[in-house]
């Protein structure tokens, strides 16, 4: 079938943000695919989720990579105007992490010194739990930046706390843009944080930080970046949209072949996308998570997946994955069932666009 | 003693943080601001320090571009700063009515858009403020209203319990609770609230 006659806006902007995950829309452009499928498309760099989803609900912005928990908290109507959001594709699994200031971490291992030896790699949150209890005495908690209210990284940073015995009251959360992240904590107005490429493996590189657990320790292959447009644009153009989930999907399995990886990570590196070194952006698409300076990095096939080869199920918007990010949000706060009618997660998280969308296009 | 108003302002201006790189746009505002009830007490760069910088300064206003990093890390000021929430203005080079009108819409912060006209920008902060006045009012508003309809609830279910425990009769019910408030010197919604806490009790025993 001749996709290209059938579409309806063949000219889209689309948002991103200076992430390692923003890959599949960079590849989809730089190596052909958006163009093979039919659409012009105009990457635009953004520099803040929220104004980043702002655009999409005013329609600035055609469609954007969104953090996974984003288009369900458009549908809510938090911290914004409620809008009918949908995603009909997960575009990234896993790829976060949570480093640590160089100065904490040495604080932390001083306190532990006199344990038999484990390794530090994954670290518990409970290494950390003296030195919580300490600051919050002296009235100087430990602050912890995170993206954006509404994101995996904050879930998973409460998650791993709570999980090593620490009340996430006891420390302070705050949102800090990813690209501000290195220079906050070299400053010392961060403790530590929990972000996406390539902002933890320069921390690492720049030796003002230690990466101690991947978001792949605490939640395995959890949806983090998807594709998010408003319905009403799926709805007026159905074909746009189906030939944009072709474009990305063919860009997420190009993506999984690792002599790809490293040529993806070429494309990365320019000044119009993430405007930093191949030193940094390569190692997570590689499988690769610096710990420390000098220290040996750990091996993470999946630290960065974009998609299972030949098993479509990877970036199927799933009601399942849906519905554990609204569990998350609701343990957080975020939703209260008292306020907040409940929403069908299957027209948000919506596989039906997707299955269609393959069996029209897939031989 | 002095505050910290009377200490920075002599004329009771209106304080105003600028979070703005470009040294041009930022002079711009500072023109347009010239000679007038606003006062730019800082202008920051980009970073973490913003927070801090709200801490020290304590601005009535925050003016910053819609394209700023910094944007997402004023989400996180209400919930961090020790000072009270603040109305952030933001602006945008590009003329995205549409962007503006749905953004003035969620309610917390006003627009300005395309370049700094001096006269639009005051009346755009005075409107920003006026607008974030009324509608934290109305955030209290809901909230009180909210605890009352609580309280109520609270109120009415302790009843309940009186009537068809103590085999009270409504009227009685209520007379009772009021009288141990009076007597405890407690709201009756407190003595509503002890009276249920002792029931799940002895129905978790019994």
């Amino acid at each position: 079938m001749n996709i290209n006659s059938l579409i309806e806006k063949t000219e889209l902007s689309i948002g991103f943000m200076s992430l390692t995950d923003s890959a599949p829309l960079i590849v989809a452009k730089e190596m052909g695919f958006f163009e093979k499928w039919g659409l012009s498309i105009n990457l635009q760099k953004q520099h803040s989720w929220a104004t980043l989803r702002d655009k999409v609900h005013a329609g600035i912005l055609d469609a954007a990579q969104m953090l996974s928990p984003m288009p369900i908290a458009s549908n809510y109507g938090l911290d914004c105007v409620k809008t009918k959001v949908v995603a009909p594709l997960v575009l990234s699994r896993n790829g976060n992490a949570i480093t640590l200031s160089k100065q904490l971490y040495q604080v932390i291992k001083n306190q532990h010194i006199q344990e038999p030896y484990t390794s530090d790699v994954p670290l518990s949150a409970s290494y950390l739990k003296e030195e919580v209890a300490t600051r919050k005495i002296l009235g100087n908690k430990i602050k912890l930046g995170v993206v954006f209210s509404y994101s995996c990284h904050y879930y998973q940073l409460v998650s791993w706390l709570q999980a090593g015995g620490i009340n996430p009251e006891d420390v302070d959360i705050i949102i800090i843009p990813p690209a501000n992240m290195v220079a906050a904590m070299a400053d010392g107005e961060i403790d530590g944080y929990c972000v996406g490429g390539p902002w933890n493996t320069m921390a690492v590189r720049e030796k003002v930080g230690f990466t101690g657990i991947t978001s792949l320790d605490i939640w395995p292959g959890t949806p983090e970046k998807v594709l998010g447009l408003l319905q009403e644009f799926q709805e007026k153009n159905p074909k746009t949209v189906q030939a944009l989930i072709m474009a990305l999907q063919e860009a997420c399995d190009w993506l999984e072949i690792i002599p790809n990886r490293f040529e993806a990570a070429r494309l990365l590196t320019s000044h119009q996308y993430l405007n930093t070194s191949l030193d940094n952006i390569a190692p997570s698409l590689l499988g690769s998570c610096l710990t420390f300076y000098n220290e040996s990095p750990r091996y993470i096939p999946s630290y960065n997946q974009f998609s299972l080869f030949n098993d479509r199920v990877g970036n199927c918007p799933d009601t399942i994955d849906g519905t554990m990010l609204v569990k998350y949000m609701k343990l957080a706060g975020h939703i209260n069932d008292e306020n907040q009618p409940s929403l069908s997660v299957r027209d948000i998280y919506c596989s039906e666009i997707y299955h269609q969308t393959l069996e029209n296009f897939s031989q | 003693m002095m505050s910290s108003k009377t200490l920075s302002l002599p004329n009771d201006k209106v304080k105003v943080l600028l979070v703005e790189n470009n040294k041009h746009k930022a002079n711009d505002f500072m023109n347009a601001l010239d000679d007038s009830n606003y006062h730019i007490v800082q202008v920051s760069n980009s970073g973490v320090s913003l927070l801090k910088e709200v801490d020290v300064f304590i601005p009535d206003v925050i003016i910053i571009d819609i394209e700023s990093p910094d944007r997402d890390m004023l989400d996180s000021l209400n919930k961090i700063s020790k000072s009270a929430p603040k109305p952030v203005v933001m602006f945008s080079d590009q003329e995205n009515t549409e962007l503006i009108n749905l953004l003035v819409k969620s309610g917390v912060t006003a627009y300005v858009a395309g370049g700094v006209d001096p006269r639009r920008v005051r009346s755009i902060l005075d409107t920003a403020i006026a607008r974030f006045t009324q509608y934290q009012g109305l955030k209290q508003e809901l909230a009180t209203t909210k605890q009352k309809l609580s309280n109520q609830r609270v109120v009415e279910q302790a009843k309940l319990w009186l009537i068809q425990n103590k085999n009270l009769s409504e009227q009685d019910a209520y007379h009772s609770m009021r009288k141990m408030a009076m007597d405890n010197g407690q709201r009756i919604e407190d003595v509503a609230k002890n009276i249920l806490s002792l029931a799940t009790m002895f129905e978790g025993t019994s």
